[in-house]
């Protein structure tokens, strides 16, 4: 029997009401040769204490990265989500509505993004944001062929986009998708063996639609020659960069260096990791590029009484009105984790911030420093800055090394051969301001240990 | 009227944190890269952030609050026990870069979703990884471009939309680099089936059709539909934001369909949230089976070298990655925490899904006969009429209020905002483009027939109000008419500070 349906023993009387006599006169316009025939071959239904129980046994089975030590990051962060996110975000008001399309009863959640958008702007540097699209990649993707729209007319190099080869090939896999169909051709910018961005190969970027580059990248590099992009590729070409929000407690808003459009994974602010979705992907921009951005946007207005009122605007972008010749086919996005952000932010405050990104970058130099000190392991970019997470380079594979880990109850890290198939030795691992002390030392103890005995297997 | 921006007390008040492992003194990064101001962001405390966000809340509408009967969007109680389910750690603490030994728990759902996904639809194959039914629309028609593609029929640069289609249906296969073809619908609403065989040709790509349409009628030529499209060698793509109506009854495999995108935020309870998050998951034919985007999951029986962490000791599930695969559309594997609170409504409902459609539907057809007798009994059933000539509807359906219109200059919108202040969220107004002063009005099953009853009666109370009552409603809500033309003419995206 199931449950949840108001009207179960109501039936006849309603269908009487309307002159019907039977649940199949609902569905006599369906044609009969398109009509399914019997029940669906799925299990019956659960009462909800059964689903539960089932719900924790399969669950159950996961390894959850609290039952571990953990290293895995590579673009998602373990953090700490304030207590009252959690409690205030299952309030039904914000839970179980729609799109704002009634300003007049969706004040709260229209104020919370129009809050939302000023806590990204003011986080980035920059005076535009919209209220979120799906995650990072796409946030990369869409602002690419936004870049395009706005650039393409005066561009030499038209329908061309620049991007970091260092980028992950799941990010690359969803740009290539996104930009396809423009027929957009996409080139790739070298980098240094420090792992830095070789500003010479940038400069072939120039007089292109955009280029999208990431700080820290994805080897966790705080790159300086960053602040000089803008100078080389020129007013007529946006600089896009990626960003791990947290590091902006530390490292200059980008919109202060010449970024043109700022993107990012929202998820270290407010979220749990959840299997990687779902996520908030950041899209901020200047007003050069308001009018091309894809995505909702909240504006403030005033009612008919001149009262202070919030609403979406621009909305002659989206799909909704401009069908095909819509920036972009974004309809739901992410709002309810971006409000879980926006209240992640306002109890942070801004030296609340400060600190969560120095307790980021202390866990990152900490192990930075007691890897270095084991003689069977390098640390390849020693010398650069970095946030959140560094290379490792092994004695042997790494994914040797993560199937050891994985027996000591030790999640390591990340395989980099993954990424960049000749790496078969680099390690990506990851740190955040949940890592403690006590983790990175078992976490060098057992690298030294898997290192050391590969190096005498070898040499003897 | 409280803004965040305005609390600035005491640094560091809203949650205390432990002190860095390391001091960050002697930490060097760049010069050219230190931060030179922080964010002006506010600092408030637990109690003044809760306040805020708790009389936010109280400004906003949800399911919770009220009768929803937004068409097109579903909105249909979230069951509770869904919300429980995603805060367990086996699904919020868990990293997409995890083994398959780590998370099989998850894969099994998956898989048991992908399954379920597949029987309802009548698909071969599905993907969870699209996180929004947009996405979903775009990654079938991607699959739908590569088989193409793939078959060296690359003149296939056109895909065909009925001008009644949602506003996604053109802008996802737009994006995807295909020319759009609207054609007019029939008079009745309907596909026409003339027009269709005037477009179709070699160039035809796919055809984007949801059904029952965007008028909540069910298209009963879809079957001619289907082969006029496949015998012009094109692909038929079903857009699944009205699949709520027809589980169980029908299914777009029968009808002919070669892919399909799922609402998991509508048919399947994932809550709305605002505007998202969503999850898009979409099936196709075995023909388009190896363009999905990877990976899927499978299942193989459990071998002894397997490290159990199994959940049961029958079946290791395991990540596949379709042959020609169109790769990513997320950089993980979609919105997990979606599909979990939907695989707790499929469970709650199993094999009888198809009560919830049924329910639906009597729900949506119940209200419209209630709507019209109580007008023909108050004596303004002239206000209004059928979006498109009705027989039986759907999960929802259209009324035009051009007759209103045209007697007293009010319309679709004056209406929806006199049932503002009857305390319930508005229908859908003016969508589909094509009912003039349209109004779409979807109940849902989840509501009673006293619920529906109710809002007949006022309903009918809007249309008989004073119109100069109506022209200035809403007056019970927090604010009221809003000015969205000042909102775009005076931009203002963020919090003005004072310097």
């Amino acid at each position: 029997m199931v449950d949840q349906l108001p009207n179960l023993g109501r039936e006849k009387e309603m269908l009487e009401a309307m002159g019907m006599s039977s649940m199949d006169d609902l569905f006599a316009d369906v044609p009969e040769p398109v009509r399914t025939v019997g029940e669906l071959p799925l299990r019956g239904p659960q009462t909800e204490e059964e689903i539960i129980a089932d719900a924790r046994r399969i669950l159950g089975s996961n390894v959850a990265l609290g039952e571990r030590v953990s290293f895995l990051g590579a673009g998602l962060s373990r953090n700490y989500v304030p207590a009252s996110v959690f409690q205030l975000i299952t309030r039904g008001e914000f839970l179980t509505s729609y799109t704002p399309y009634q300003p007049e009863v969706s004040q709260g959640m229209l104020q919370a993004m129009w809050e939302f958008q000023t806590l990204i702007s003011e986080l980035v540097g920059l005076e535009v944001s919209n209220l979120s699209v799906y995650d990072s990649s796409t946030a990369a993707a869409e602002a690419l062929t936004c870049a395009v729209r706005v650039h393409n007319r005066k561009a030499e190099q038209k329908d061309t986009v620049y991007i970091s080869e260092l980028i992950p090939p799941a990010r690359m896999s969803v740009i290539y998708n996104y930009t396809q169909g423009g027929g957009i051709t996409i080139k790739t910018l070298k980098h240094n063996d420090d792992g830095t961005l070789d500003l010479d190969s940038l400069a072939e970027a120039k007089g292109s639609c955009g280029v999208y580059l990431e700080q820290p990248n994805p080897l966790g590099i705080i790159d300086g020659g960053l602040t000089r992009v803008k100078e080389i590729i020129g007013e007529n070409t946006a600089f896009i960069l990626g960003v791990a929000p947290v590091s902006l407690g530390l490292l200059e808003a980008p919109g202060n260096y010449g970024v043109d459009i700022v993107v990012g994974e929202g998820q270290a602010l407010g979220s749990p990791i959840t299997y990687g979705g779902p996520l908030y992907g950041i899209f901020a921009c200047t007003k050069a590029y308001l009018r091309m951005m894809p995505g909702r946007i909240v504006g403030k207005s005033i009612d008919v009484d001149g009262k202070e009122a919030f609403c979406l605007t621009l909305s002659t972008r989206e799909q909704h009105i401009r069908r095909h010749r819509a920036t972009s086919n974004i309809c739901t996005n992410e709002t309810l984790i971006a409000l879980m952000g926006a209240m992640h932010m306002a109890l942070l405050g801004p030296e609340g911030l400060e600190k969560l990104a120095k307790r980021n970058i202390a866990a990152c130099y900490l192990a930075k420093e007691k890897l270095s000190q084991i003689p069977t392991i390098a640390i390849p970019h020693f010398q650069n800055s970095h946030f959140n997470e560094f290379v490792v380079e092994l004695p042997g594979l790494a994914a040797d090394c993560l199937e050891y880990l994985d027996t000591q109850g030790v999640i390591g890290g990340f395989d980099l051969s993954t990424w960049y198939p000749k790496k078969g030795n680099w390690l990506l691992v990851s740190f955040s301001d949940q890592t403690k002390a006590s983790e990175i030392e078992l976490l060098a103890a057992h690298l030294a240990v898997w290192s050391a005995s590969l190096v005498k297997e070898v040499t003897a | 009227m409280s803004h965040l921006f305005e609390h600035y007390g005491a640094s560091g008040q809203g949650y205390s944190q432990p002190d860095p492992i390391i001091s960050t003194d002697n930490i060097q990064i760049p010069s050219t890269l230190v931060r030179s101001k922080l964010p002006r962001w506010p600092r408030i405390s637990e109690p003044e952030m809760v306040r805020h966000y708790t009389w936010l809340s109280s400004r906003n509408f949800g399911i919770d609050t009220g009768f929803y009967p937004l068409g097109s969007c579903t909105m249909k109680h979230n069951p509770r026990i869904n919300e429980v389910i995603a805060q367990i750690p086996g699904i919020a603490d868990i990293h997409p870069l995890q083994p398959e030994h780590h998370i099989q728990g998850t894969l099994a759902i998956f898989h048991e979703m992908q399954e379920m996904l597949g029987i309802c639809a009548g698909m071969d194959a599905v993907t969870l990884q699209p996180v929004a039914g947009a996405q979903g629309e775009f990654t079938a028609i991607r699959c739908i471009q590569e088989y193409f593609r793939s078959r060296d029929e690359l003149q296939r640069t056109k895909v065909i939309v009925p001008d009644s289609a949602h506003g996604t249906n053109p802008a996802s296969a737009a994006m995807a680099g295909f020319e759009i073809v609207e054609i007019p619908s029939r008079e009745d609403g309907r596909i026409d089936l003339d027009a269709l065989s005037s477009v179709v040709g070699d160039d035809t790509a796919a055809m984007m059709i949801t059904n029952p349409n965007t008028l909540g009628l069910f298209e009963p030529d879809i079957a001619e539909a289907a082969s006029i499209v496949h015998d012009a060698g094109g692909q038929m793509y079903y857009d699944g934001a009205n699949f709520n109506a027809i589980l169980g009854r029908t299914s777009p495999g029968i009808m002919g369909f070669d892919a399909v995108h799922y609402n998991l935020h509508k048919t399947f309870s994932q809550p709305h949230g605002g505007g998202g998050p969503g999850s898009g998951p979409i099936g196709v034919k075995s023909h388009l089976a190896e363009f999905l985007p990877g990976p899927v999951v499978r299942k193989r029986p459990v071998l002894p070298d397997d490290k159990i962490t199994a959940v049961n000791t029958e079946w290791w599930f395991h990540w596949h990655e379709p042959e020609n695969s169109i790769g990513k559309v997320q950089q993980w594997h979609g919105n997990s925490g979606a599909v979990i609170r939907c695989w707790a409504y499929y469970r709650r409902y199993g094999n009888q899904l198809k009560t919830m459609s049924e329910h639906a539907v009597l729900n949506a057809n119940y209200l419209r006969h209630r709507i019209i007798e109580e007008a023909k009994e108050k004596g303004v059933s002239d206000l209004f009429c059928d979006g498109a000539p009705v027989e039986v509807a759907k999960h929802e359906f259209t009324l035009s209020l051009a007759p209103m219109k045209e007697k007293m200059g009010l319309g679709a919108m004056d209406v929806a905002k006199g049932l503002l202040d009857k305390g319930y969220m508005a229908p859908t107004v003016y969508f589909p483009l094509v009912v003039p002063e349209c109004m779409m009005i979807e109940p849902t099953e989840t509501e009673s027939k006293d619920t529906l009853d109710e809002f007949a009666r006022k309903f009918v109370e809007v249309l008989q109000e004073d119109p100069d009552t109506l022209h200035n409603a809403p007056v019970t809500t927090k604010v009221r008419r809003v000015d969205e033309v000042y909102a775009a003419r005076n931009l203002t995206l963020s919090y003005q500070f004072d310097e």
